[in-house]
């Protein structure tokens, strides 16, 4: 049986083993997606620990037919799209500037070539559709089916929203650094 | 470079074609030199996407939110005992309700034969009694209900 649907009923016992068995293998592609969402370790931290409360609240509601992942992102996302809204009632669609790398932790940081910090602020100053969309599939690690149904779209909207923002995130890496390997 | 091709090398690089455009952009890679070179910028840029540098949720973070859904599941737990605890004596309180009529007949009957004169409406005086001894109940359960959340606040 699938790890994830076994710790679900868990979870829907009352048995809080589930959540842990679910945190552990789910929460940090979780953290770094809210982190790349939200672009605030605080908020990140903040829309973590409800996400989770809600996950608890609302297990029953979850369909153990279908994989776990999408429907926890769904719940973060609802929640960290109602964080930026009340934070900056501008659309969700304009970039972020002055574009802010996500603060990353000592050991992160040694691994992290220059390359990869480049990438990362170029990511960060995209707008916050096109860096969740990059951040489910690529940190999240969720196909594109997954994908749209995090984001609540058909596939072929889904497949539009990331073609979008990686040609978008190419344009920025070409007009920061013009003779770099992105060309 | 074809347009139509071009547009097809981010999502392939992404992992997001159908089969049939897979096989169809593999075909023309082979042939086509200068989308190969793109197709292969698209993956360095989709590789870099997944190392990122990025925190992990500190020990501290993972133990408070556990410790919040702990309290929330043991909140849960409390209120479906509470409601499992209110069915079962509201069913006790109904079957009580039923069985005292018989007495309550029993001893009116016994009570009128003593005076040797009827003691008036039965039905009415046990409706009234039977209201009376709901209207108190959930009258407790009000104030029970009021205060509880209140002590919980300040505990």
């Amino acid at each position: 049986m699938d790890p994830d649907r076994e710790d679900a009923f868990r979870l829907r016992r009352g048995d809080a083993s589930g959540l842990a068995g679910l945190m552990q293998r789910h929460q940090d592609r979780l953290f770094r997606y809210l982190l790349r969402l939200l672009g605030d370790e605080a908020m990140a931290e903040d829309v973590f620990q409800q996400a989770w409360v809600q996950v608890a609240e609302r297990i029953s509601r979850y369909d153990p037919g279908r994989p776990f992942a999408p429907w926890l992102f769904t719940v973060a996302r609802n929640l960290a799209l109602d964080q930026l809204r009340r934070q900056r009632p501008q659309s969700l669609e304009e970039t972020d500037e002055p574009a802010a790398p996500p603060r990353d932790d000592p050991h992160a940081r040694a691994v992290a070539g220059q390359r990869s910090s480049r990438l990362a602020a170029a990511v960060a100053g995209l707008a916050a559709l096109d860096r969740e969309g990059l951040s489910l599939r690529f940190e999240g690690e969720l196909e594109l089916p997954q994908l749209a149904a995090t984001l609540g779209v058909p596939l072929p909207t889904a497949k539009a929203r990331l073609y979008r923002a990686l040609a978008r995130l190419r344009e920025r890496l070409l007009a920061r650094s013009p003779a770099e390997e992105w060309r | 470079m074809s347009q139509h091709v071009s547009e097809l090398l981010p999502l392939a690089a992404a992992g997001a074609l159908e089969p049939e455009e897979t096989v169809r952009l593999a075909a023309h890679l082979a042939a086509c030199e200068a989308c190969a070179h793109e197709a292969a910028t698209w993956r360095r840029l989709a590789e870099g996407l997944g190392q990122l540098p990025a925190s992990r949720p500190s020990h501290a973070l993972v133990a408070r939110t556990r410790e919040a859904v702990e309290a929330r599941l043991a909140e849960r737990a409390e209120r479906a005992w509470n409601r499992a605890a209110l069915g079962f004596l509201v069913a006790f309180a109904w079957t009580l309700v039923v069985l005292s009529w018989f007495v309550f007949d029993l001893v009116a009957g016994g009570l009128a034969l003593q005076l040797g004169r009827p003691v008036g409406p039965t039905a009415a005086w046990y409706g009234a009694y039977v209201a009376a001894g709901w209207l108190t109940a959930g009258v407790a359960a009000v104030v029970v209900g009021r205060r509880t959340p209140e002590e919980g606040r300040t505990a």
